[in-house]
């Protein structure tokens, strides 16, 4: 059958979902809740196009050619509305991207990441991190208003992370060997960066039991922003700051481990239910509208595996292994 | 199977031990899992069973569903956590339920649910009394619309509850309890003299009338009348009840509306002769004894004209064409052989005997008669799609989920027509070639469920339902599936997915049900009111039908009147008569001689109408050209008394609350407007929060997944279409009206005496005790719970903005 698409007239199979056929002339859709091949239903709205004929928004990504249509995925129509679901899946974001004290670092170190290896007795890596970024024997701390103290979202619950001390102590290391980092952080003004809104006394209470390691620190950056489609789509719409405050029933900085290296953040979930469709008996959604989260009963934890992470479209769902420390 | 003990103590006290009590509890779960079956699709039906056993889910019991059924973990946590009748906490013994439906929201249901819990003694976050007598909650809609505002204790249901007399509500609920242990004995109908008929349907039973009923069957024990008290269809006139009518052996029939237990006796008198003739004597004198040591017969009711008597109610009936209420307030609602006598079931022996179903379609299409349930789409074209498919197995389903709050038409027309539509069914079943049938009513009308059971077993009995209906070759079989408390299940997509076991989650179309709905199987789903007038179309024709109404929408449409209307109720009118005319003529005006501001349709789907276009016509096409739909026929009347944005904030509180939350637009978009209308209720918003109020709502219509997100913006848009200038006053911190708590006042005026009867009734403290004095209220400590004003005699309180309103 024939549709049109953006204007031109194309020849279609009618067997695969409108977001398929609009990769297939190379364009790209931004989709969170679909995923080629895995079960899904249509419920983030980020891949909304026009069809023209009827006047009509609809999901790309589980909406069939029907003759006659007049799809139109590029006007700004589309995009204000693609723009405003992301805004609106923001709002109810409780997290961080990156760690504050990365983010106001005026010398442009992986603060958070210095402090997780430093917490998991990864010094070589810490060492090889902090020297990657500047001199080790002249650390340019010292003469720094300390912006990172400042920002550090621990200073809200009690008193902030004693960062420089940290980094000091990490610059004293004299490593056997030279270690291998990864960062992950991009905090340049081009990208966007969800922040976390104010905690609430009662989650403060619960942090502070919670993060009570040596360095007190809370480690605010995503594990999973590597992969997330979330901070990809809001970077692309040119999303600075979402207009709708972030408020939100998901609990904060919960972490549940599920099996083997698998860890699930609910505060970092969209609901697109991917891991709800494709696990039997594994994830499941609990109550309903604005207050709807995905959870995993206890029993039902055994039935899921590690590969699921993949399909997760934030960093809700990440695996994580400690690497070994040699 | 049918072996298993179990103990007929439902309170487990005689349990020795731990183990025993839960030993107890499986064999009580088993034996409803045994009932009920084990697949997964049984999940909805079996919890409603558990909980009707034990009061509540009790984890054991949901452990022994994992262990003998098919249904696991995922399933339930998804499905129990989705549906709001399912609780996992024990509940009181009696639920109070405070209906927080439109009609009751605009009449102050809030204020009522505060005045319970305050007078039961509850905390902020307790829901359960100490002694666990009492549980309350807010239900989405009773269906008792007209007599706002509602609260049903136990399965009694108490209208007009006023905060004031939440205590003698209470009182005679205990009263109620402990009465129903004595049953009413029923009366010898051998020798009848006439009839006595009372509506007895859910709403007429919270107005008092089961009360009145009482009084009749001992008034003519002790009178020694032989009379039959026949249950009715509804009359409609929900504002006049309790109403009976008295038809007596000559064919005459004397209506009387407002009746109170204590004039049933006089007015039995009137009109029927005891039978013998001692009686009649002894009658005699006592009723001269009575008539001069009371001063009650003076103003009694008998001595109103009868012109007086019922002139608000013929009022109420002109205007009015019955074609789904057919045989109102005359018809017994469960008597088959009434119904087939006055011409019931006449249209199904001609479907079945005399027309091919094409031909059935056909008419149908050519009725022009238009989905009921919201949308108004061709019900002859849907017919046509699903006979079209060719499958082995189809469906049809009467969609009985009406969640809209402020609408009850569908619960009175199951209530009262059971029959017709379920021959509405039977024709549209044969028509698109379907065997079976599913009646999906909300749990929440128990009534309109016992009435379709009874009706379907009448049926089955005389052979319409069942194999070889009428001799035919043609089979159906109806079953009826109860819903958990979802308004989102009335979109046809997730109401299929409750009937699945699942949540009540809709999916995009197409694939349409008629393509692929139940079990993947092409599917009919039309409303209650669609139903209920195939009969007319096809015994009468479609011609016929189509003088009805207007051009683009045929036949009659059912409202359910409420809101502030002096006389709300069930009506059924043209297509095309104006809203004016329903309010003002069949309403009989605005209540207390207030000023109609607007008119809600289609409820939380819907908009608000402004007054200035009332004497619009209401079809399908003019409704949605002003920014409402039909919706399924709820009427709200707002006065001049209510605000706006307040109603706006009401509907959008309801709908996020109702939503599935499966997609971003309504589960995150309905929320982010609930929460600018708050600002703007509270005084906390600006004009730029009105702006992003508007965008978020033109994109929520646009992109949401299904029918609740796509309308749940309209009474925003509406109201903010028609009345901008009040949502402008509220980020000036002005409610013109007084209806946004944060931004008024209770006030005492020149009319008090200093009686100091409000003072005592404060529960806040807020007035001090000065009598003879005029008194104030501290509006610091006032919580604006109204109290006083229920208990002023000298209208001395009222409700005043903070800040000056400069119109």
């Amino acid at each position: 059958m024939k549709i049109k698409i953006n204007g031109k007239e194309v020849e279609v199979s009618g067997e695969r979902p409108l977001i398929e056929e609009l990769k297939a002339l190379g364009i790209e859709t931004p989709s969170m809740c679909y995923a080629e091949g895995a079960e899904h239903q249509a419920s983030c709205m980020v891949c909304m196009v026009k069809n023209q004929a009827s006047g009509q928004m609809i999901p790309s990504c589980s909406t069939y050619p029907v003759e006659g249509m007049d799809i139109d995925s590029e006007s700004e129509d589309v995009q204000s509305l693609r723009r405003l679901s992301l805004e609106l899946l923001l709002s109810d974001h409780r997290a961080d991207c990156e760690a504050p004290c990365t983010v106001v670092c005026p010398h442009h170190l992986d603060v958070a990441q210095l402090i997780l290896y430093y917490d998991r007795g990864q010094m070589a890596e810490a060492h090889a991190l902090l020297a990657s970024t500047f001199d080790v024997a002249a650390l340019p701390c010292e003469d720094c208003k300390a912006g990172c103290e400042k920002a550090c979202r621990r200073g809200t619950v009690d008193s902030a992370v004693a960062i420089r001390d940290i980094v000091r102590e990490v610059a004293a290391y004299k490593p056997n060997q030279q270690g291998s980092y990864v960062s992950n952080a991009r905090t340049g003004k081009d990208v966007f960066t969800s922040r976390l809104g104010r905690y609430t006394d009662a989650e403060k209470e619960w942090l502070k039991e919670v993060y009570s390691q040596q360095s007190r620190c809370l480690h605010c950056a995503c594990e999973g922003r590597g992969k997330c489609k979330l901070r990809e789509y809001a970077t692309q719409a040119g999303i600075k700051t979402p207009r709708y405050g972030v408020s939100s029933s998901l609990p904060v900085k919960e972490n549940v481990h599920v099996v083997a290296g698998l860890h699930f953040e609910p505060a970092k979930c969209i609901r697109c239910g991917l891991c709800v469709y494709n696990t039997n008996d594994g994830f499941t959604f609990q109550n309903r509208g604005f207050n709807m989260q995905v959870v995993i009963p206890e029993e039902s934890k055994a039935h899921v595996s590690e590969q699921i992470a993949k399909l997760c479209p934030t960093g809700a769902l990440y695996v994580y292994k400690v690497r070994s420390n040699k | 199977m049918a072996e298993t003990q179990i103990p007929d103590n439902k309170v487990c006290g005689h349990c020795t031990s731990p183990e025993e009590a839960i030993k107890a509890m499986r064999l009580r779960t088993d034996a409803i899992i045994d009932r009920i079956g084990t697949t997964r699709e049984k999940i909805i039906p079996l919890l409603q069973a558990l909980q009707e056993e034990f009061n509540y889910l009790p984890s054991d019991a949901l452990a022994r569903v994992y262990e003998r059924t098919e249904i696991d973990r995922a399933q339930m946590i998804s499905v129990a956590s989705f549906y709001a009748q399912f609780r996992m906490v024990p509940y009181g013994k009696h639920v109070i339920k405070v209906c927080i439906g439109t009609a009751c929201h605009v009449k102050g249901a809030n204020i009522v649910y505060d005045a319970f819990k305050r007078e039961l003694g509850m905390g902020d976050d307790t829901i359960t009394t100490a002694d666990q007598q009492y549980s309350i909650e807010k239900v989405a809609c009773l269906g008792c619309c007209a007599l706002a505002p509602v609260v049903q204790i136990g399965n009694k249901i108490f209208g007009h509850v006023q905060p004031g007399r939440v205590a003698d509500v209470l009182a005679e609920f205990e009263e109620y309890c402990a009465q129903q242990a004595s049953q009413a004995k029923e009366l010898d109908e051998t020798k009848s003299q006439g009839e006595v008929r009372l509506g007895m349907e859910n709403c007429c039973q919270a107005s008092g009338t089961a009360e009145v009923r009482d009084a009749v069957v001992k008034a003519s024990g002790e009178l020694g009348i032989n009379i039959t008290v026949k249950p009715i269809s509804c009359v409609g006139a929900c504002n006049q009840v309790p109403l009976i009518d008295i038809a007596t052996p000559d064919g005459r029939i004397v209506r009387y509306p407002n009746v109170k237990p204590e004039e049933v006796k006089e007015i039995l008198l009137h009109h029927f002769r005891p039978a013998s003739r001692l009686r009649r004597l002894r009658n005699a004198i006592l009723n001269q004894i009575d008539t001069y040591h009371t001063d009650q017969t003076w103003d009694n009711i008998l001595y109103t004209p009868e012109k007086e008597r019922t002139q608000a109610i013929n009022t109420f009936f002109n205007g009015q064409h019955r074609i789904s209420t057919e045989g109102y307030g005359n018809m017994n609602p469960l008597d088959i052989d009434e119904y087939i006598k006055l011409g019931g079931f006449e249209a199904l022996k001609k479907a079945l005997v005399s027309m091919k179903p094409a031909e059935v379609i056909d008419e149908v299409l050519k009725s022009g008669i238009r989905g009921r349930g919201g949308g108004g789409f061709p019900s002859g074209r849907k017919w046509g799609l699903v006979a079209a498919q060719s499958a082995d197995k189809k469906y049809v389903i009467c969609n009985g989920d009406e969640g809209d709050p402020g609408a009850f038409m569908d619960r009175i027309l199951l209530e009262s027509y059971p029959l017709r539509v379920i021959e509405g069914m039977i024709i549209a079943a044969y028509a698109v070639g379907a065997n079976e049938g599913v009646f999906y009513i909300r749990a929440e009308y128990p009534q309109a469920v016992i009435r379709v059971r009874k009706a379907l077993d009448l049926c089955r009995e005389k052979g319409l339902v069942g194999d070889n209906v009428l001799g035919t070759s043609f089979s159906i079989n109806i079953r009826i599936f109860e819903g958990a408390g979802a308004f989102v299940c009335g979109e046809e997509t997730a109401l299929i997915a409750s009937i699945e076991g699942k949540r009540g989650f809709p999916h995009i179309r197409p694939p349409y049900p008629a393509q692929s709905g139940l079990f993947g199987k092409p599917t009919l789903i039309n409303n209650v009111e669609t139903l209920s007038q195939i009969s007319y179309i096809v015994s009468h024709g479609a011609d016929e039908y189509r003088k009805v109404g207007t051009e683009g929408s045929a036949g009659t449409k059912v409202f359910a009147l409420a809101g502030k209307v002096n006389h709300g109720g069930l009506i059924e009118v043209p297509m095309g008569t104006t809203l004016r005319q329903i309010v003002e003529e069949i309403g009989g005006g605005v209540e207390n001689g207030e000023t109609l501001k607007a008119v809600q349709t289609g409820g939380p789907s819907g908009g608000c109408i402004p007054a200035s276009l009332c004497d619009a016509e209401v079809d399908f096409d003019a409704l949605n050209k002003m920014g409402a739909i039909m919706g399924s026929g709820g009427l709200v009347v707002l006065s001049d008394k209510n605000c706006m944005v307040d109603v706006a904030r009401y509907f959008l509180n309801f709908t996020s609350g109702e939503s599935c939350g499966k997609c971003t637009f309504c589960r995150v978009g309905a929320r982010r407007m609930l929460d600018i209308l708050d600002r703007l209720c509270t005084g906390k918003g600006s004009m730029e929060d009105i702006d992003r109020l508007e965008e978020l709502a033109n994109s929520v219509k646009r992109g949401a997944l299904c029918g609740l997100g796509k309308t749940a913006p309209n009474p925003v848009l509406s109201t903010l279409r028609y009345f901008r200038e009040e949502y402008e006053e509220h980020v000036q911190g002005i409610c013109r009206t007084g209806s946004c708590k944060d931004m008024v006042k209770l006030v005492v005026n020149d009319n008090c005496v200093g009686c100091t009867k409000c003072s005592r009734s404060c529960p806040a403290d807020a007035i001090e005790y000065k009598p003879y004095e005029q008194h104030s209220i501290d509006t610091d400590r006032c919580t604006l719970c109204g109290l006083c004003i229920d208990e002023c005699d000298y209208d001395a309180i009222v409700r005043m903005p903070l800040k000056e309103v400069k119109l």
